[in-house]
Parts: structure tokens; sequence; C-alpha cells
């Protein structure tokens, strides 16, 4: 918003009137251009409803003046918006030339490490947040958001007194708490990391990850029925989450309401895979297959119930609770070697199965070795 | 330097070249035929990706294939570029009875030690000989060309080694502003770290596969202004072309605007492709958006691998085609002579591309009926494709689309034997080896040997190569522009061997010229802004054409 836009034509005047002409209109042509940007901007920060019309009106703006760091930042910010995987990687090229552009752009810098947390890329994040906090030091924004990085590379404790000394400064500030109640979950203080969940709900954020969040600590904690109508009101934000409705199954699974369960997970049903699947989509295929495998197990539909955890052991042929549920599934079924296979493997992985099933699998496969399965 | 340059006032060296007859066999079906020559030309050359269980991106990268007659003596030469680290290139000299000799040692251009990939060829000192730039992941090597057989590794005198962790891809060299000297411009890929490669794909035995480029961020390429000394100065930052949002893969150079200036186009993998306008001042301005260029029709970003521009629907006015990722399009930009294009890839048979996935490409005149056709090898870049879909392939065919009028047919089935074949396709690369008149393909494959087709059509219209020899302009005169007019119509072309993926065609100029028997009228336009007109020229010849002295 701050540059000089000379538009195509308007240089080549000769000197005299036609060239105060020129700039005159050029000037012009500039205010309107930042007019334009301004409007577009300020739909685009509020998470306008048109965002595919915002994104053609920067897209209109560029083809003008290419050079204009702000209409890239605010393209990169509105792709962001959209969530759409296909636009993600365009979101970080706008955002990593909104910053070539002009390397001191504190807003490229901040909305291009909240991408890569989007996007599981943590250690870029903290570094993007470490140079805007150079510049900008003990920004609230920054910290809390460098807090959230640092919980996602292992480091929760960091996290914790990061977004703690955030809320001293402002304790309203949702998403430095919204960040404490992560990390706080992460060190297994669920029951505190729901107290601040629930504070950032009742602060007014009807965000899908924050209730997603509340949702997920609510079924481990027990509580189903607010567990159930949370994820219901994640659901209603976000109708295309699969995530969302995966948890919303699990909770269902878990009050032993199966057909609930299956409705939501016929919702959430991945597409055929991807050619190039990211490693976020095959995590939430992994757990729709698990949560699958779960509620037919409970349905006593074991042969349905195989398929799917096997389905969870293609990805990952170590998967603890997928390799311990297959255990019992083929207990059940009596393929007792099998299961003796799997509850090695789950054992191996940290998800040992209860000791009296360890037992009987152990003796039935020993006695079927002897014999044949 | 040696004395081509005071040759200045020759107005041109007729070379005839008389066909010495067409193949024996005749096309089974249809009259475009390819045929596989490489065990008869003696090409025992092997990529080798060196696969490992990490899945290096670059394993499956491919590498590049560059046609140059680096000896001056008529018949272009072939030089192949490896893959792993420990590998070497391979030059290999053409003997003119359709086989080729191995002469790499000799020649001293076995190319950077880590993971090479792509290949450029210029004259940057203007000595009449031409010299090659060798892309890696790491330093990229510069090798000037003796004259005597033997290349010199130049790359740290010259300064274009690039960074020492970039992964360089295609390579061109231009002249970006009319000084007479060839600038170099080279494609970076992805800031890609070997001990930050991170596990992607399923984690059951057999399914890791190779990450998607999405994982990384891009790097920005480079423009490297050519001194005249030996040496030259990376502009990139105040030429504009600096745009770390880029994950650049292919590139071609042509006059997009027909300003005199040469633009530049790079193709992008899953961002938005640029297309920089040459402002004629020493800088470039990406017009990708405005011009419509940047996206697919509904504005979504492609995986752009391969890419060339020349103008394929006789306006005179360079298009701009693109080979992209299985179940994209291949692109094709028609340009429309505002400033704007239109984006025609789903016209004719072009959608015949959806599950291929697209490298090297080139538009060039197939059956030399007088427009251009599209030539793409493919091949995917996941090897264990088929495990997780299993509709899609690793080894793929070809494609083959001929010119209907400006739209095309798909034509692979009917052209040979050769274009049945699948195979990991990368780099590809066009030039009339055996001086027959006919454009004949070399195609590198990921870890298998290169193929070198042959074109057998039949029958075929008549034809001119153009060899220029600048003297203001650079010595090859790439960038010029030649108009043509025969009795069949007009048609214009820019000398321009810069286009595919990873790799570099002959440098010169080849027309179709259907059922022409004379070209009553042949311009050209040199970098230099001298123009040159020849009248009644004779076809089937390879005609040299040295610039005049003066305008």
């Amino acid at each position: 918003m701050r540059r000089v836009l000379l538009l195509v034509g308007a240089v080549a005047c000769v000197a005299g009137a036609p060239a105060r002409l020129a700039a005159v209109q050029a000037d012009q042509a500039t205010r309107s251009l930042q007019e334009r940007l301004a409007r577009v901007g300020a739909d685009v920060l509020s998470g306008t409803d048109h965002m595919a019309e915002a994104i053609a009106e920067l897209k209109a703006i560029i083809a003008i003046d290419p050079r204009l760091a702000d209409a890239h930042l605010l393209l990169g910010v509105a792709y962001r918006s959209v969530g759409s995987p296909d636009l993600t990687g365009e979101a970080t090229a706008e955002l990593l030339q909104a910053l070539a552009l002009d390397p001191r752009s504190i807003p490229a810098r901040y909305y291009l490490a909240r991408l890569y947390i989007d996007v599981g890329r943590p250690k870029r994040a903290r570094e993007e947040l470490e140079t805007a906090l150079a510049q900008m030091p003990g920004q609230p924004q920054f910290l809390a958001l460098l807090g959230e990085a640092e919980r996602q590379l292992g480091n929760p404790a960091r996290s914790l007194e990061l977004n703690r000394q955030v809320l001293q400064g402002d304790e309203s500030f949702a998403e430095a708490r919204y960040y404490l109640g992560l990390a706080m979950y992460d060190l297994g203080r669920r029951d505190e990391a729901i107290q601040e969940f629930e504070r950032v709900v009742r602060s007014g954020v009807q965000k899908p990850e924050v209730l997603l969040s509340l949702g997920t600590a609510y079924v481990q904690a027990g509580r189903l029925e607010a567990a159930i109508e949370t994820l219901d009101t994640a659901t209603t934000l976000a109708p295309s989450r699969a995530d969302i409705r995966i948890e919303l199954a699990r909770a269902y699974r878990s009050k032993r309401l199966l057909a609930k369960a299956e409705e939501q997970l016929t919702l959430a049903e991945p597409n055929a895979a991807p050619a190039l699947a990211s490693t976020a989509d095959q995590q939430i295929e992994s757990d729709f297959y698990q949560e699958l495998g779960l509620v037919k197990l409970q349905a006593h539909q074991l042969a349905a119930a195989a398929k799917a955890f096997r389905k969870v052991l293609d990805i990952d042929p170590n998967h603890g609770p997928a390799n311990r549920a297959l255990a019992e599934v083929y207990l059940l079924q009596g393929l007792y070697a099998r299961a003796l296979e799997c509850a090695i493997r789950a054992e191996k992985a940290g998800f040992p199965l209860p000791d009296e099933k360890r037992k009987l699998i152990a003796e039935r496969a020993g006695a079927k070795g002897k014999g044949r399965e | 330097m040696t004395g081509l340059r005071r040759l200045g006032a020759l107005l041109l060296l007729l070379v005839p070249v008389w066909l010495s007859g067409e193949g024996s066999d005749a096309p089974s079906d249809g009259h475009v035929r390819f045929v596989d020559v490489t065990a008869k030309a003696k090409i025992d050359f092997v990529h080798a990706s060196r696969k490992s269980p990490e899945k290096y991106m670059m394993e499956t990268f491919g590498s590049g294939v560059a046609w140059i007659d680096y000896d001056n003596d008529g018949f272009v030469d072939l030089y192949f570029v490896n893959g792993a680290p420990g590998t070497s290139n391979a030059l290999y000299h053409n003997n003119h009875d359709g086989t080729f000799t191995d002469v790499t040692k000799r020649a001293g251009v076995a190319g950077p030690a880590g993971y090479k990939t792509g290949v450029a060829v210029g004259d940057y000192d203007n000595d009449g000989f031409l010299d090659l730039y060798v892309t890696a992941y790491g330093p990229n090597a510069l090798y000037r060309n003796n004259g005597d057989g033997t290349f010199t590794d130049v790359t740290a005198t010259a300064g274009v080694a690039g960074g020492p962790r970039e992964w360089s891809t295609s390579a061109g060299f231009f002249d970006f502003d009319h000084d007479g000297r060839l600038d170099l411009f080279v494609v970076n890929y992805l800031d890609y770290r070997l001990d930050e490669n991170p596990y992607c794909g399923f984690r059951k035995e057999g399914y890791r596969m190779y990450c998607n480029p999405t994982s990384f961020d891009g790097t920005a390429d480079r423009l490297f202004h050519n001194n005249g000394d030996g040496t030259f100065t990376d502009v990139s930052r105040q030429a504009g072309i600096a745009n770390p949002a880029g994950k650049g893969l292919g590139v071609t150079f042509c006059d997009f605007d027909r300003d005199g200036n040469t633009d530049i186009y790079v193709a992008n993998d899953t961002v938005r492709n640029f297309l920089y306008r040459n402002n004629g001042d020493g800088t470039f301005r990406d017009v990708a958006y405005g011009a419509g260029v940047g996206f697919d029709p509904n504005g979504k970003p492609q995986a752009g691998m391969g890419v060339d521009c020349a103008d394929v629907d006789g306006d005179g006015f360079p298009d701009i085609f693109v080979t992209n990722f299985s179940e994209e399009l291949n692109s094709l930009y028609r340009n429309r002579g505002d400033g704007t294009f239109e984006d025609i890839s789903s016209k004719g048979d072009l959608r015949s591309s959806y599950l291929a996935l697209g490298f090297g490409t080139k538009l060039f005149d197939v059956d030399n009926d007088g427009d251009l056709d599209i030539y793409v090898t493919n091949g995917h870049v996941i090897d264990n494709i088929k495990l997780y879909r299993p509709n899609l392939a690793y080894a793929q065919k070809d494609l083959l689309y001929e010119n209907v009028g400006g739209t095309f047919r798909d034509i692979s089935a009917r052209g040979g034997a050769a274009l049945q074949v699948e195979r990991v396709g990368r780099g590809l690369a066009v030039a009339d080896f055996d001086n027959d008149g006919s454009l004949d393909v070399v195609i590198s494959s990921v870890g298998r040997p290169p193929v070198l087709l042959k074109n057998e059509s039949t029958p075929k219209g008549n034809w001119i190569l153009i060899r220029a020899r600048g003297h203001k302009s650079n010595s090859f005169g790439l960038g010029a522009t030649v108009r043509i007019e025969t009795s069949e119509g007009r048609q214009v072309a820019e000398i321009n061997n810069v286009a595919s993926y990873l790799s570099s065609n002959d440098v010169r100029l080849h027309f179709g010229l259907g059922k022409a028997t004379r070209i009553q009228r042949l311009e050209v336009m040199w970098p230099s802004g001298i123009r040159q007109v020849l009248t009644d020229v004779a076809v089937n010849q390879i005609l040299v054409i040295d610039e005049e002295a003066t305008k």
C-alpha cells in the first residue's frame, strides 16, 4: 500500500504538460488501486463470506501492479482462509513473495508462521516468529504462536510458559488461552485444559479447532453428553471437516449409540486416496478406519472390524491401538496365531492388551501352534 | 576468437544437404513414425538414479539431455546428464553415419559431483563454440568449450555456481539486454535438505513414497548477467526475478509481446507459473496474473514440469505449452497478442493427457507440413504409485499431438512402435541429428538408458534448417526472430534452444514448409536490431546466415 504504481503506458509520455498529466493520472491510478486494496483488505481480514470474489479482486490488483507486497500478503491470507489443500502451497508462495518484496513486513511473516503451523511445519514457523520477535520484541500474538510452535515441536512446557506470559499482559487473549489449553493437555493436565478451552468458548470464540479440542478432551474425560454437544456444534461450523466427525463418532460409540456413530463416519469417509496424500490426510484416514473398526467391533461385526483395522495397519503396520483391537477381533474369531502376532506388535508399540486376554491368546496360540491353525 | 566473426561481409553461406531418400519401411498406419535407433547409434549411456530407502526426491527427478554441435562439424552431438552422486555425465560425438562415440573423458565434461539435473547450451564467450552449463543439487558447473574437443570447468571464475545447497533444474542462455552476450537464467526448485528429508506415504513396507513438493518452500531463480570478460554478475534481485515463491522446473524464452525483448516463462511445480515480461531496461515484471498464464482455468495452480513456447496457431505470436501432473491437463495457452492468453487445454485431443504425468516436451513440426505439433514424454514421480492408485503407472507412454488448424489430435497410437513403449520419461530434446530435414527426438528416462527416436515420417514436406551466425549479436543468434513467406503461407519463429524439462535443443531453427518449393522471403530480426532479408531461398537445405555488419 506504500508503493508507487506505474501503470503500463503511463511512463511513455514525453516531457512537459503530457508528463505532468501522466503523473497526475498515475497518482490517481495509484490512489484508486490503494483504495481497492484497502477495501478488499478489510474484507479478507474480517473473514468475508465472499472470499472467492476477494481473491479475484486481489488477482486483478496484482495484474495491474505485481510488485504490491500488500496485495500478495492479502492474497496469501485469502487463500489460507479458503482452507483448500490445493491453495495452501499458493498461500505460502504469496506470503513468501510479499516478504521478498517487503522483507520488513511483519504481517507477512506472522501469517506465514500461521501457515507453517497449519501444515505441520512448526520449525519453520518458529524461525519466522523469532525473526518477527527480533523486529517487535514481546509482541503477544507472536509469542502465543511461538508457544504453539514449541508445543508442536514437543516442548509443551515452553508453550505453557510463553502463553502464560502473554495472558499476564492480556487475560482476554483467547488464542493464547487456547494454546495454553493445548499445552496443558499435552502435559497430561486434561481437566485444567478443559477449563481453559471452556473459558475460550465462553468468551465467544466459536471456532471449529477450539470446539474439536474441547470435545476431544470431554471424550477423554468421559463427559460424553458435553462432548457430543460441543462436537455437534463444531460440525455445523465446519461440515466438511472429517476429523471433527470422526471424534463425534467416537463420542457416540462411547455412549453405545452405534447407529449415530456410523452416520458420522459415513459423512467422514475419505475419498479415493489422492496420489500424493499429505501426512495430515493420511492421519485422518487412519483415524477414520480405526474408529470404524471400533464401531464394528462393538457391533460384533467382526469381519468388518478386522477389515477396517487392517486398513489402519496398511498405513502404519506398527499402529498400537489398531494392533491391539485387531488382536481382540482375531481372538473372538478364534484366529489365535494372528491374534498373538497383533498382540505382540501392540505391546511393542506401548498398547498392551489386558493381562487376561494376553494370557488367553498366548495359551490358545500355543495350543494351536502344537497342532495347526 | 576465431575468424568466424570476421566474416561479417558474408551475407549467407549455403550448405545444401540433399535428401538422401526416405526410410525403407513405410509406416504401417498413418504417416508419422518414430523409430528407436538408440542401439544402432551405439549410445550405451544409462542413467543412474540410485534409489534409496530414504526416498530422496532427487532420485525420481530424472535428468536432462542436450543437443550440442560442440565441434562445429555441422552434425549435432549429444550430451546426457546423469543422476546420482559419483556418476558421470556423457558426451557423445556424432559420427555422421548414424552412430555416436562416447568422448566424455577427453572432453572433460563429467559434471558436478553431487546429484546432477539439467543442462543448458550456449556460446557465452562468443568464440563460435557452444559451451555447456550443468545444473545440480548443489553447485552448478560451467564448461567452456576450448574449440579442440575439450572443455574447461570455469565455474569459479565465471561465478555461476549458484548457492551451495540450491537445487537447480532447467537453465538457459539468452541475451536479455541486447549487449550481444548471452546471459544465463537458472531455475531453482525447492528448499530441500537431505538431512531433513521427511517420511512420506504409508508406513507399511514398500509404501514409502517420494514427498510432495508442497512439503517444502520454493527458492528464487537466478539471472546471471554476462560481463563479457568471462565473468557473470548475479542480477536476480535488481532484475526482479528473485521470487522465492517459485518451485521451478522448466523454463523457456520467447518475445511474447513482440516488442523486441526476450521474455521468460517459468513452469513451477504446485505453485503458479511466472511470466516475466522484459521491460527492456534490465528489469522484468511478472505479468502472469494479468496474462492469465499462471493457473488452470479454475484459478488453481498446477504442477508444471516441462514447457515450450512457439506460435502454434500461425497468428505470429508465441503460445505456451506446459506439461503438468497426472490428473491435470497439460496447459496450452494461446497468445491473443494483446498481453493476455486463452487457456485452450481442453480443446481437441489435449485432454488425453489427463492421466499422464508430463515432463519433457517440444513444439516442433513433426511432419514438415508447416505447423507445430507437440511431443510429450511422461512418467510418474512416485515409483510405487500403483500401490496407491492402481489406475496410474510409474512408466508411461509418450504422447504425440498433430496440429490440425490450431487444435490438436492425439496421434500417439499411430506414431510407431517407439511411442507404444512405457518409460519413465524426463528430459527431452529435439534436433535433426542426421541432417535429413526431419526433427528427431532424444529422451532421458529415470534409471534407464535414453532413447534416440529417429523421425521416419513419410511422406514429409519440404523444410529448411537455419544456422544463424551472429556477429554483433551472440554468435548463434539466440533470440533472433525469423519470418518466412512461402506459397503455403507465413511462419514466424525465434531461435531458441531453451525449452522442455532440464534439457536443451538444437540451436538451429527448423521450419517445415509443406509443398512449398521456394521461400519467397526470409527475414531475420537479430537481437542486435539488425534486420536482414533474403529472397527466393531454396528449400531442403541447411542455410547458414551470417549477421550483416550494419542495419
